[in-house]
């Protein structure tokens, strides 16, 4: 069973984080510098992200713009992630992550979501779930 | 374009992206006028000479930093970049193509870290004036495919150790067979932690080999790839900072599968070099060679074999491309393509090798035409990176594997 209790509970807590994120200057700047768009494809239960120098949007982009990078995982590795419990190589290897995209835009875009790391166990913590 | 690498459209099959085919046509020059002319004296030296003004007109062309970001003062030609340059170094001699194949084989971990902490200290270092090399130490006495296959590690003997002391490790045992031990600055290390059985929580270290209580061994004298050098690292005692930990701890075997997929489009591209090296040998003697009153090659079973040999480079080439591509740009590195891109590449290198040697009777057999050294160094590249029988596992693996998310 997911730790997050429902689809809206995973998609506030994930849209609180990169909303963090996208209020960043530093962080939108260099999105948009480097021309690099997110998008995370969250399942169990389904969230999809979308994260561009113009900010933070859940569901589908209108658009229909292809993202950078996209990254695949479910909620629950999301969760170990951002709270540093589970390490991106450790995931990949073991299938619990997936990233489509340049890779050398991978590399760009990791430094970049550092203030994730640092901001997520508060807000977990906040919405009740685990840390 | 991203300040860390180039990034472009899905190739064609018959065009290479403008900058890479520019980088393939600098390397061939370099290969074809710098290398052909001393295959042979590399071939026939001492086991334990290398050809340093060689690696230095490697280094300074960029093949010691292709991989490596731009933002960590690499080039960025990506795994595409690569396999296509060491395709030409091959053709010319494989084993200086795999000097350069090995020190990727050591930044590969760093670059898998995805820690820019760690890549900031170890990638900068290929940037310099005088080239610096990288080794990648897995095997050991009693342990190959052991330490490769995750299901067998549990099983795997006398693995070397690393014991936790303080803020680090200690690494005591011996790894055989490395390329560029003998003159790597870093070798990417796996070594069992704690009392853990067998290899089961094998874990990845980056270890500086100026480190006190690091032997590096003999040389071993090959048939093959004479142009690189194989040794032994013995490690007595070694303090490793818990700070040179790539993967976490236990993590190592995730990180050496990870390395191996990465990887193995490059080593198919060595292979479709030596294939490519012998088939031009070959076809330019049956263009030339008089029996019957006409040339070799018009012949029907000589044109059979010639066009068979053909067809196999170029399906080799295509297969190495197609895993190239993939790796840069899907993580983690799907193990089907490049897996199967050397498997076919290693058998057709040897069956072209062969054939070629056979094309031009007892000239082929002998060292002055060059085609023999095709044929021993095409043996030579069933054993690294994935025998056979390991990538075999590897794409049927790949074939019933599931996402877990």
């Amino acid at each position: 069973m997911s730790v997050f209790s429902s689809q809206e509970q995973a998609e506030k807590v994930f849209e609180r984080l990169f909303s963090i994120l996208a209020a960043d200057e530093n962080f939108t700047g260099r999105l948009r510098d480097s021309r690099l768009s997110l998008r995370l494809n969250h399942s169990k239960p389904d969230v999809e992200l979308n994260i561009s120098a113009d900010g933070v949007r859940i569901g589908p982009d209108p658009s229909g713009a292809k993202p950078s990078i996209t990254i695949s995982f479910s909620c629950d590795s999301a969760h170990k992630l951002w709270l540093g419990q589970l390490l991106v190589p450790v995931a990949l290897a073991t299938g619990k992550m997936r990233i489509r995209g340049g890779v050398s835009k991978v590399l760009e875009i990791v430094p970049l979501l550092q203030p994730a790391f640092d901001q997520y166990p508060a807000i977990a913590a906040e919405a009740g779930l685990p840390v | 374009m991203s300040d860390l690498g180039d990034t472009w459209e899905e190739p064609t099959y018959t065009t290479l992206p403008a900058p890479v085919e520019e980088l393939r046509e600098r390397v061939r020059a370099f290969a074809q006028e710098q290398i052909v002319p001393r295959a042979a004296a590399l071939d026939q030296a001492p086991a334990d000479e290398l050809e340093w003004d060689l690696i230095k007109q490697g280094h300074d062309l960029g093949l010691t930093r292709l991989i490596i970001p731009r933002q960590y003062g690499g080039l960025g030609y990506g795994m595409f970049g690569l396999a296509v340059a060491l395709e030409e170094i091959a053709a010319a001699d494989a084993g200086i193509a795999l000097v350069f194949g090995a020190t990727l084989l050591g930044q590969a971990p760093v670059l898998l870290s995805g820690d820019p902490e760690v890549q900031e200290r170890w990638l900068p270092m290929f940037n310099t004036d005088e080239p610096v090399l990288a080794c990648n130490a897995v095997t050991e006495e009693l342990a190959g495919c052991d330490l490769l296959i995750p299901e067998n590690a549990v099983h795997a003997r006398e693995v070397m150790s690393a014991q936790r002391k303080g803020e680090g490790y200690i690494l005591n045992g011996r790894k055989r067979f490395i390329t560029n031990a003998k003159v790597a600055r870093y070798a990417s290390v796996y070594a069992n932690l704690g009392d853990a059985p067998g290899a089961t929580a094998l874990t990845g270290f980056l270890v500086p080999l100026d480190s006190p209580g690091i032997t590096r061994g003999p040389v071993a004298d090959k048939m093959g790839y004479r142009g690189c050098l194989g040794s032994e690292l013995v490690f007595e005692d070694v303090e490793v900072p818990a700070e040179n930990v790539v993967g976490g701890e236990g993590g190592g075997v995730h990180i050496n599968v990870q390395q191996m997929n990465m990887a193995r489009a490059a080593v198919a591209a060595i292979s479709t070099g030596i294939a490519a090296g012998a088939f031009a040998i070959a076809k330019k003697w049956a263009g030339e060679r008089i029996q019957g009153g006409t040339e070799l090659w018009r012949h029907q079973f000589s044109a059979r074999k010639l066009a068979e040999m053909s067809a196999k480079v170029d399906a080799a080439r295509l297969l190495y491309r197609k895993a190239a591509y993939i790796t840069d740009n899907e993580l983690p590195t799907p193990p089907y393509e490049p897996a199967v891109a050397k498997l076919f590449a290693d058998r057709i290198a040897i069956e072209v090798a062969e054939e070629a040697m056979s094309l031009m009777g007892a000239r082929g057999y002998l060292k002055e035409y060059g085609v023999e050294r095709y044929v021993r160094n095409a043996l030579g590249t069933r054993i690294y990176e994935g025998s056979p029988e390991v990538l075999a596992l590897a794409v049927t693996d790949a074939l019933y594997a599931e996402d877990d998310f």
